[in-house]
Order: structure tokens, then C-alpha cells, then sequence
């Protein structure tokens, strides 16, 4: 097995996959230099009308966001329509939906890097930030929901004069820390691999102001050899970090509803499921923003219909995973025997919210369907609205468990049907505001491809590239 | 369309003539008739207890079955390259599933002494029982128990014998033909396992429930074929087959991955666990309350240790998984797990008080094993060891960990 010598002759072209000839990942055979230009010129071009436009309509739901929090804390939660039987709104609903959509950006970035899938370099800078960006906004829902943002500190194990101490038994507090811990890795992870492409940034400044800024954050980033062993070495452990809290993060937001002895919220798949979900949520997300980003950025050769394929293709598996635990729950409601587990999912399917239950169902299970055919997975506009769907599906599902499982509890005299008021709304919007602001700034400031990767991935990136006949070369192709 | 695949020396890819691989077929079915047999003197005056241990060792070997199906299916459904010389050794252990749906004679035979919800006294006094009656009906039961060995022999043989074809005619069709089926493999695969763990191992405590469970099977039986891959490929190279067509990156991947299903288990079992811990709800916790407020509360702490911490560290060093001793006592250690697993799955409703080792577990997996290597040598035999024809092959052949 170890030989020095080998005795098999092997000499076979492997750059093209025999099966499907693995196309290139990059169209049009740029060059090296090609590649710094594309990611670039957005930094760098005065930025299109367009760009100004979007950035004027995110400050505005920004604004309104604003608006509403300063509402909610001069007036309080009364303004949200969470009341009795339904305590937790749509404050959760939402938290629990933006910390879903930045699942995708470390499925791509960690899990498909340890998996060999060389395609996600076109892809994993915008959804990593995407990640950044969503938590952000998710741990706007925690922060304020209490109305009381400054006490925020007693969320966190910080000595204090009334001897508090959080209360490390509630899954909420479980929250704050797999959220942060989340976070933080996450930005750390995707500003790792920023750095060469922030050094290239410096390296192209004309100003001096951005010569220092990119400067600064590329931290003395030469591209030695010994630089780059090091940057693979932590990348590839941060990696390892990252994957499983992939699945730890979502899975603890699942504990939230878990760990209850609520009808529809108490059942033991929660956590695989919630983390399909959220992965499924987020691809659609990065779907959504990549059909607009790659026109508007001309980078379509970067960012092509192999991605989409791709990334349609997850889609299609985390949903249908998401549709098995959807079945499996309804069946063991049924097996339990529980009368009140079974009613919670038959008033969901037939109560006064089936509207949403099947909203939902439609959504995350049927619409995706069309993605078994491969020229749906390559249509921009089958995919951008499929992929609203998914988001708007995914969205609904959180709202379905939050809402259908409390507004019909064990008391039946309390039962009561549950509406959002414009101020529930509103800070839903508003969150958005603050999600398309700081993308809306990353693709004007931040290199959106990594370059460096994208370049690994080229064919002329592997010694061998000009010899057809190779040895133990990977090539610059697919997978 | 015919591929230029590389010629493999055909004394590499053979079932080799050393050792004992070429007496196995015939050892192993010896092996296990008399396995079985004393399996069957044993249950003749307990054959409660005997069918008990009989359905631990049958869910055992069908895990790995199973688990192989899975194994081959992924490839095909990712289009894996480098996976290509060790998916054939997966595949002859997805074909073995056939053979467990005579296995399961017994079983159907013996319902009554292994499932309480088909004693009609005491389904008349249990309005639960009653309720769940048009699920777990004996009829029912023994249909669905056809419908999944339909759909696993169906979709095992078509696998193996399509690829076995493929040495022959060198088709790169095969290659896409498997991989168009392979969603819908999957899809039948995962419903029909999840019903099977729910028929087979969730009902022996009919009240109880958890909707986890079919994953929880699931991520056993990914780490028990993974070990078996390992330890297969690892005899057979011993003997003298497979050299330099699986290397120590096939290994060191497949050691990766058996440390990524080690951890996932672990997070399904603590999932399921801690949930219904925290909850706190009787209907539930009856099941860890009979696995921890009895004599079974070492061998529940020994699971926890055996089958997560004690492989988590060692299969985190990287030289574990490029060495021979390494790689072959971690196998076999997890192998270990998974049989204890099930048997913590299934024994603590036969016997209440703590576990109670009976000469029948002994026997009955001998009996089954025995079966298991003489029809899955039986096959290795047939042919090649590799696919010698899959387009990817030479990819696999050359194929580096990063």
C-alpha cells in the first residue's frame, strides 16, 4: 500500500469527468488577471445609479426599523400582538428565521470545503457575509424583545450588584451563547479568508485613504509561501470548527421549542430538522441575492448556471429532508396515542391557521419539486421565484410552530386567533433594512468573490494543466 | 459510449486464493446453520429470550446491509470519484439483503413472544394500544416487513448487478443510469428504514414514541458500514487483493467519515436523549427510565463513552486513520458499539432488571453472522473486487487528500 514504487499504469486524462465531462467552473477561460478585474471593478468603477437607488430604499426600511424599535422601547411590547395565549409572536418568528438563513453561508464555506466541492468559491464570500449579515439581524429579536434593551447585560454571566446570575437551564440562554459563539466564528472564518484578497485591494488602491483602510485589514499580507501554509493551515481548521456548528446552532434554536411540553413544539427530530430548514432557507437566500448580484456586477462567467444547478440541487435534498420530518411528525402524532399532540397538528392542518399550514407546505415541499428537472435548476427566473418561495415558505414554518401550537393551548377558554399589528410589521421590514444595508455596503467595499480561491480553481492554477496525460492531477475541473 | 478505463491485474481484484476467504462460503454457512440451530435448541424452552437475542444479531447484520445500500446510493447521488474502489466491497454488502428477508422468518413466526401489542388480552385493556391497533397489526406488520425487503433487494440487486455488468461491458450509460435512480433509491430507502426502526425496534415498547428514532437507526447503521468497509478492505489487502488500487486516502477518507458519523450519532442520540429528559414527560422518559433506573445504567454509560467519547478523540488524530492497528482496532471497537447499540435497544424489554448475557445472543450472532460472510464471500467471489469498468476509476486510482 505504501510503496515507493508504483506497479499500476495508470495514465488517464482525470480533469474531465468521463461521465459528464465536469465543465469548467469558470466560463470563458479568463486568465489569472481576469479574475482580480471582475471582482474588482465594483470597488473600484463609480457605482451605478442602481446601487445608490438600492441603498436609499435600504436605509429607508432601515429607518423604519429604527423607528420601531424607539416605538418599542418608549411605548413597550404592547405594541407587538403577542398576548395571551400567543406570548411568543413574531419576535421569534423572525429571530428564528434570519438565524436559519445564515446557515447556508457555512454549509458552503466549511462543509463544502471539507467535502472537496471546489464549486463554492465562486459562491462562498457573498454567503458567508449573507451569514454575518443575518445574524445581525436575528440577534436584534433577543436583544429587544423584552422591550428592556438595557438590560441586555443580564443575558450574559457578568458579575453584577444584585447577584444575578443568568439562569444556564433555559434553552433561551443556550440561545445567546450558540448565537454569539456562531457569529464570531463565522466572521472570523470569512475574514481569514479575506485577507489576501483585502492585501489585493490595497495593492490596486489609487487613494491613499483606501490604500491605508485595505492596508490596515489585510494585516501585512505579503503572499509568502510561508504566509499562505499558515492561511491553509487555519482555514482548514476553521473549517473543522465551523462544521459543527452548522448543525449545533440551529439545533439549540430548536431546543426553544423542544424542550417544552407543548403539543408541536415537544418532539425529538426537531433538531435535524430545524437545521435542514435552515440550510434550505439560506441556499434559497443566497440564490435570491446571487441572480441579482451577478448581473448587476457583471460577474455571470464567475457565477454561472453550474452554481445554480448545484445549489438547486441542495434545495431539492434539504427540502425533501424537511418534508420527511414534516410527514414523520404528523404520523407519530397520530402513533403517540396523545390526543392533545395529535389535535395541535390537526388544528394545524384544518384550524384557523391551516392557511398558513399550507402556505407552508406548498412552499418548502411542493414548489421545490420543480428543481428535479435540470432545466428549472438552470433558469434565472424559475430560480429567483422558487427561491422567494422557499424563503416566504420557511418563514411561515417557524410561524406555523410559534403560533398554531399556543393560540389553541390546554385551556380551551383561552383560546384565541393571533394578528400581527403594523408595529409586529414593521420591525419585521425593518429587519430587512438592516440585512440589505450592510450587503448593500459589502458588494460596494468588500471583494464579493474570493479571488484568491476562484484562481485555485482555474485550470492554468495546476502545473500539469497543459499535459492531457496526468498524474495524480486533480485539474482545475468541476467537484 | 465504451471508456478507457486502466487495466487492473487481475489477481488484484479477485477474491484471494489465501487464507480463508475462499472457504467461507462454505465455512460460514456451516457456521451459521449450526448457529442457528442451537439458537433454536436454546429458544426451546425460553423462546422469548432466544428470539430476543435472535432479532439484536438480525438488526445488527441488516444494519450493515443497509448501511451499505446508503454507502452505494451516495456515491451514485453525488458522483463520488474517489470513492470508486471501495464501493463495490459496499456493494456486495448491499446484496447480502436479500438474505435477511428469510432472516426474518423467525421473527414473523415469533412475534408474539417479541411484541406485546399483538396480545390481544392486553391490547383490550390498553385504550393506547387500541388507538395505535391500525398500525401495529400483525398483518399489517408482516406486509410492511415484504414491502421494505422489496424495495431492499430490488434496489441492492439492481445496484450490484448493473455495476457487475458494467466490468463486462464497459458502459458509461451504467454510470448515469444508477445515478438518475439514485434519488429516488434514497427516498424509498429512508421512508422504508424509518417505518422498519419504528416496526422493529420502537415497537417492543408500544407506548413508546419518538420521532428522532428512524435517524437515530439510521446513524448507527452509517457508522457500522463504514467500520466493515474499513475492516474488509483492510483483510483482503492483508491477503494479497486490492493492492495499491485502495490506499491509505481511500482509508484516511473513510476514517474521516466514520468519525463524521461517530459525532452525528452521537448528536442524534444526545438530541433525542436530552430532550426528553428536559421535558420530563412519563410517556417518554419510561424509556430511559428503564435503561437508567436499573441495572442498565452502566450499559448506558458505556454506550455514551464507547460509541462517542472514547472514538471522538482517537479518530481525531490523522495518523489513526492512515495506519493499519489504528484503523482496524477502531473499526472493530465501533463495530462492538453498534452490535451493543442494539442490544441496549432491544434487551431492556426482555430483561427489566439489567442485562443478562444468555448463550442464545452468542449463538444466534454466529447464527447470523455465519450467514452474512458465506452469502457475502459467496458473492465477492463472483467477479471483481473494483469496478473495473466505472468511468471514474482512474480518478479513485490517482485520488489525494488534499
Amino acid at each position: 500500500m505504501a510503496e515507493a514504487q508504483s506497479t499500476l499504469e495508470v495514465s488517464e486524462p482525470v480533469d474531465l469527468d468521463p461521465i459528464e465531462r465536469r465543465p469548467d467552473l469558470i466560463e470563458g477561460n479568463p486568465s489569472f488577471h481576469d479574475i482580480t478585474e471582475a471582482v474588482a471593478r465594483p470597488l473600484e468603477w463609480k457605482a451605478p445609479l442602481g446601487w445608490y437607488l438600492f441603498l436609499a430604499f435600504s436605509l429607508s426600511l432601515l429607518g423604519l426599523l429604527g423607528v420601531s424599535l424607539a416605538w418599542l422601547i418608549w411605548e413597550g411590547t404592547g405594541i407587538w400582538g403577542n398576548n395571551v395565549p400567543v406570548a411568543w409572536g413574531w419576535p421569534i418568528v423572525n429571530f428564528v428565521f434570519w438565524v436559519g438563513i445564515g446557515h447556508a453561508g457555512t454549509l458552503i464555506s466549511a462543509v463544502l470545503f471539507l467535502f472537496r466541492q471546489r464549486w463554492r468559491t465562486s459562491i462562498n464570500r457573498t454567503a458567508e457575509a449573507m451569514t454575518l449579515f443575518a445574524v445581525a439581524c436575528a440577534l436584534i429579536f433577543p436583544a429587544i424583545h423584552t422591550g428592556r434593551p438595557w438590560l441586555d447585560y443580564w443575558m450574559f454571566p457578568v458579575p453584577n450588584q444584585m447577584s444575578l446570575w443568568p439562569q444556564f437551564r433555559s434553552p433561551l440562554m443556550w440561545d445567546i451563547f450558540a448565537v454569539n459563539i456562531y457569529g464570531t466564528v463565522s466572521l472570523i472564518f470569512w475574514y481569514l479568508g479575506l485577507i489576501p484578497d483585502l492585501a489585493t485591494m490595497r495593492d490596486r488602491s489609487t487613494t491613499v485613504l483606501k490604500q491605508r483602510i485595505y492596508g490596515l485589514f489585510s494585516l501585512g499580507w505579503r503572499g509568502s509561501h510561508r504566509q499562505w501554509l499558515h492561511y491553509e493551515r487555519a482555514y482548514l481548521l476553521l473549517a473543522g470548527l465551523a462544521t459543527p456548528l452548522v448543525l449545533s446552532v440551529h439545533s439549540v434554536v430548536s431546543f426553544d421549542f423542544a424542550t417544552s411540553q407543548l403539543p408541536g413544539w415537544h418532539t425529538t427530530i426537531f433538531p435535524p430538522y430545524f437545521v435542514a430548514g435552515a440550510i434550505f432557507s439560506g441556499l434559497a437566500m443566497v440564490i435570491t441575492l446571487m441572480v441579482i448580484c451577478r448581473v448587476v456586477f457583471k460577474m455571470e462567467h464567475i457565477v454561472n448556471m453550474l452554481h445554480f444547478d448545484r445549489m438547486a440541487k441542495l434545495i431539492l435534498a434539504t427540502g425533501t429532508i424537511v418534508g420527511y420530518a414534516y410527514a414523520t411528525e404528523f404520523f407519530v402524532a397520530w402513533y403517540s396515542g396523545n390526543i392533545y399532540e395529535f389535535f395541535a397538528f390537526k388544528n394545524r392542518a384544518l384550524g384557523p391557521f391551516a392557511w398558513a399550514y399550507w402556505t407552508m407546505i406548498t412552499c418548502n415541499v411542493v414548489i421545490p419539486q420543480v428543481f428535479w428537472f435540470k432545466k428549472a435548476r438552470r433558469s434565472i427566473a424559475v430560480l429567483f421565484v422558487v427561491s422567494i418561495f422557499v424563503n416566504i415558505g420557511m418563514w411561515f414554518e417557524r410561524f406555523v410552530i410559534v403560533v398554531t401550537s399556543l393560540h389553541r393551548d390546554f385551556m380551551p377558554s383561552s383560546w384565541d386567533y393571533f394578528t400581527p399589528t403594523f408595529w409586529d410589521i414593521a420591525t419585521f421590514l425593518g429587519s430587512f433594512g438592516l440585512f440589505f444595508t450592510l450587503f448593500t455596503l459589502f458588494v460596494r467595499f468588500v471583494p464579493m468573490v474570493a479571488i484568491a480561491e476562484v484562481k485555485g480553481v482555474l485550470p492554468q492554477a495546476h502545473v500539469h494543466h497543459h499535459n492531457p496525460i496526468v498524474h495524480g492531477s486533480q485539474g482545475g475541473r468541476g467537484q | 459510449m465504451e471508456i478507457q478505463t486502466p487495466s487492473l491485474p487481475s489477481d488484484r481484484v479477485a477474491l484471494p486464493n489465501q487464507g480463508i476467504w475462499r472457504r467461507l462460503p462454505t465455512l460460514g454457512m456451516a457456521i451459521g446453520v449450526v448457529g442457528l440451530l442451537l439458537t433454536g435448541l436454546l429458544g426451546k424452552g425460553h423462546p422469548a429470550d432466544a428470539l430476543h437475542s435472535y432479532l439484536v444479531a438480525f438488526l445488527f447484520f441488516l444494519s450493515l446491509g443497509l448501511g451499505g445500500l446508503f454507502f452505494v446510493v451516495i456515491q451514485f447521488l453525488v458522483r463520488a470519484g474517489w470513492s470508486v474502489t471501495i464501493r463495490r466491497l459496499a456493494e456486495h454488502v448491499m446484496a447480502t439483503l436479500p438474505l435477511f428477508a428469510l432472516l426474518f422468518i423467525p421473527i414473523a413466526l415469533g412475534i408474539h413472544e417479541i411484541y406485546h401489542w399483538t396480545h390481544a388480552d392486553a391490547v383490550a385493556h390498553d385504550p393506547i394500544l387500541q388507538h395505535k391497533a391500525p398500525y401495529l397489526d400483525a398483518g399489517l406488520f408482516h406486509l410492511r416487513a415484504i414491502v421494505y425487503f422489496v424495495i431492499w433487494s430490488a434496489i441492492g440487486l439492481y445496484y450490484w448487478r448493473t455495476s457487475r455488468r458494467q466490468d463486462e461491458i464497459g458502459e458509461a450509460s451504467i454510470t448515469r443510469r444508477l445515478q438518475n435512480l439514485s434519488p429516488l433509491a434514497i427516498i424509498l430507502y429512508g421512508l422504508s428504514q424509518t417505518l422498519a426502526a419504528f416496526d422493529w425496534l420502537m415497537s417492543l415498547d408500544p407506548h413508546w414514541f419518538s420521532t428522532i428514532f428512524g435517524v437515530y437507526f439510521f446513524a448507527g447503521s452509517v457508522v457500522g458500514i463504514l467500520a466493515v468497509l474499513i475492516l474488509l478492505a483492510l483483510s483482503l489487502q492483508r491477503a494479497g487483493a486490492l493492492h495499491e488500487l485502495v490506499t491509505w486516502e481511500h482509508y484516511h477518507d473513510l476514517g474521516k467519515l466514520l468519525f463524521g458519523f461517530t459525532v452525528f450519532w452521537a448528536y442524534i442520540a444526545f438530541s433525542q436523549f436530552m430532550l426528553i429528559w428536559y421535558a420530563n414527560i412519563p410517556e417518554e422518559t419510561e424509556f430511559f427510565a428503564a435503561r437508567w433506573n436499573t441495572g442498565w445504567k452502566s450499559t448506558s454509560i458505556a454506550l455514551a463513552l464507547g460509541h462517542f467519547v472514547l472514538p471522538f478523540f482517537v479518530l481525531l488524530l490523522r495518523d489513526v486513520k492512515r495506519q493499519r492497528l489504528g484503523l482496524m482496532v477502531v473499526s472493530i471497537w465501533l463495530l462492538a458499539m453498534h452490535y451493543l447499540d442494539l442490544y441496549w435497544l432491544v434487551m431492556p424489554n426482555l430483561h427489566h432488571d439489567g442485562p443478562a448475557l444468555a448463550l442464545a445472543d452468542v449463538t444466534s450472532l454466529i447464527g447470523v453472522g455465519g450467514l452474512f460472510l458465506a452469502v457475502l464471500t459467496r458473492l465477492m467471489a463472483k467477479g471483481a473486487l473494483v469496478p473495473m469498468k466505472d468511468p471514474r476509476l482512474a480518478e479513485s486510482l490517482l485520488f489525494e487528500n488534499a
